[in-house]
């Protein structure tokens, strides 16, 4: 009999896991259950979905046609409530069963909303969901006071895309500059100062307090005598992961569903995979990275792992970002570097910068220049020697230092 | 080129201005096509030419990672197959279109709108 496998969850890693399934040859029944209208891309959520450029059908990570193709059942509008994977099952929300020999949880999470006072008043929004972005995109009139609370990746992306619907955006944030591990210190310092250069007021402060008085909301910040007014707030502040269907069959859950390199839970019916998934490496739980890549890289591991197939090549971590009319790309890790390589002017893009331990590339970040990072993330999985000196030369070509 | 016409072709670089593992982007007014199409030289060095604009953002491809017959997308990494333009992982779900490209002598003629 072939196997049935049902993925809970409609972001890129539950759509991953399915594309790559049926590109692996997996034959069996394949059914996805979404709770939202059809599944749809993230990435757009906070830059032209929120500014109104493009339409939800246009960020549908595939086209409805591409589920028939797949021979997927599509089942939207619903949510799992529980597994009953000892009986080749699990329950929908509606009290119906689906067959299933294998679970991949691809749940995803919720917007976090720390226990701020005041902070469930309606002017306060999230944004995680295309619901979130519709109702904050509403808030986003020209003139509008947007205070933003976290100047992490989403909450950076927002203020870009307020400020350029016309807002007057503070973003606030207790720490300096944000993202430094991200981006190393020197980049995290410019892309912060880019907001200001670009219009966005930046704040070093918490939010101590929310107040609501008919028409707009007042934010006392850490630091500052009188409490500020606005028209709208967004609290981009991270994510929870959304692990009740775990925690109700008996997983082991920690912020998130725990899952070998195989994304296996305890239980062996059972896959999780993106942001709602943690990974045990070397008896670590590790931190979830939270980006749309690794979510894919997840999804393609399940996969092979249902197949019985080898698992992907591992690859250093990837990701984007936009603000402001730069596109910022950033592979491997910043954090613990013993040389930082300039190539081009910092800040004057386009430029990049790389990191290297013991004489091999481990990180890299460019802005607008791609390439650099293409090259570097080759770099780091093929663990090529590099020349320092070499490597922050613009003139040197970064095709021909990595086939050297 | 063995009978090969190059009489419906244009000619549109020589191949030493397109590098091994980059492309060009050859501009719409030169080839009477709706998009810039991109001239892309893998790394064994053949040439391929596929519709410039990515088909998921406003990225030029002519500007992505050219490497072992694909093309990966400046922006976010979407790879396409040079010969046949066939999508290969998202976040594009369409296809780029391919145009043949025929190299004689050093020069570079693109045939747009015929299949490779």
């Amino acid at each position: 009999m072939s196997e049935r496998v049902v993925v809970v969850g409609g972001g890129i890693a539950g759509v991953s896991t399915i594309a790559a399934l049926r590109s692996g040859g997996f034959d069996g029944d394949l059914t996805l259950v979404d709770a939202g209208d059809f599944p749809y891309d993230r990435p757009p959520l906070s830059k032209d979905y929120l500014a109104g450029k493009t339409e939800i059908k246009d960020i549908a990570l595939q086209p409805p046609q591409w589920y028939s193709d797949q021979q997927v059942r599509l089942i939207t509008g619903s949510t799992v409530c529980a597994l009953r994977t000892d009986s080749g099952a699990v329950q929908l929300g509606d009290g119906s069963a689906l067959p299933a020999d294998r679970v991949v949880l691809a749940t995803g999470g919720r917007a976090a909303r720390p226990p701020i006072p005041g902070a469930d008043n309606q002017r306060v929004h999230v944004l995680r969901t295309a619901a979130d972005a519709d109702r904050l995109r509403t808030a986003l009139t020209p003139g509008a006071r947007l205070l933003i609370v976290g100047a992490g990746l989403i909450g950076a992306e927002v203020a870009s895309t307020a400020q350029g619907l016309g807002c007057e955006v503070v973003l606030a944030d207790p720490v300096s500059p944000p993202l430094a591990m991200a981006f190393g210190r020197d980049i995290a310092t410019w892309l912060h100062r880019l907001h200001e250069t670009c219009g966005v007021t930046t704040v070093c402060g918490a939010v101590e307090a929310f107040h609501g008085s008919g028409d707009t909301i007042s934010a006392k910040l850490s630091g500052e005598e009188d409490s500020r007014s606005f028209d709208a707030v967004v609290m981009a502040v991270g994510m929870t992961a959304d692990t009740g269907l775990a925690e109700s069959a008996g997983l082991c859950v920690d912020r998130g569903i725990a899952v070998d390199t195989r994304q296996v839970t305890i239980n062996p019916a059972v896959l999780a995979v993106g942001d709602a998934a943690r990974i045990y490496v070397n008896g670590v739980l590790t931190q979830r990275s939270e980006h749309w890549e690794a979510g894919q890289h997840d999804g393609q591991r399940a996969a092979a792992t249902i197949l019985g197939a080898p698992a992907p090549a591992e690859t250093a971590s990837w990701f984007w970002t936009d603000r402001h009319g730069v596109h910022v790309e950033v592979v491997g890790a910043l954090d613990r570097v013993d040389e930082l390589v300039t190539r081009g002017a910092l800040g004057e893009p386009p430029f990049s910068m790389f990191g290297l331990r013991d004489g091999r590339i481990v990180g890299a970040v460019s802005v607008d220049d791609s390439a650099a990072v293409r090259a570097a993330r080759r770099m780091i999985d093929r663990q090529i020697v590099i020349d320092g000196f070499e490597l922050g030369d613009p003139e040197t070509d970064l095709r021909k230092l990595l086939r050297s | 080129m063995n009978g090969k016409t190059m009489s419906d072709g244009i000619r549109v670089a020589a191949l030493d201005d397109v590098p091994e593992g980059e492309g060009i982007a050859i501009d719409r007014a030169v080839t009477g096509t709706d998009d810039d199409i991109a001239l892309l030289r893998d790394d064994d060095g053949m040439v391929w030419a596929l519709n410039n604009t990515c088909t998921h953002a406003e990225a030029s491809l002519a500007e992505g990672w050219v490497e072992d017959g694909y093309v990966e997308c400046p922006l976010h990494a979407s790879k396409f197959c040079l010969k046949t333009g066939a999508v290969q992982g998202m976040p594009a779900t369409r296809d780029a279109i391919a145009h043949r490209v025929e190299v004689l002598d050093g020069e570079v003629y693109l045939f747009p709108g015929q299949r490779p």
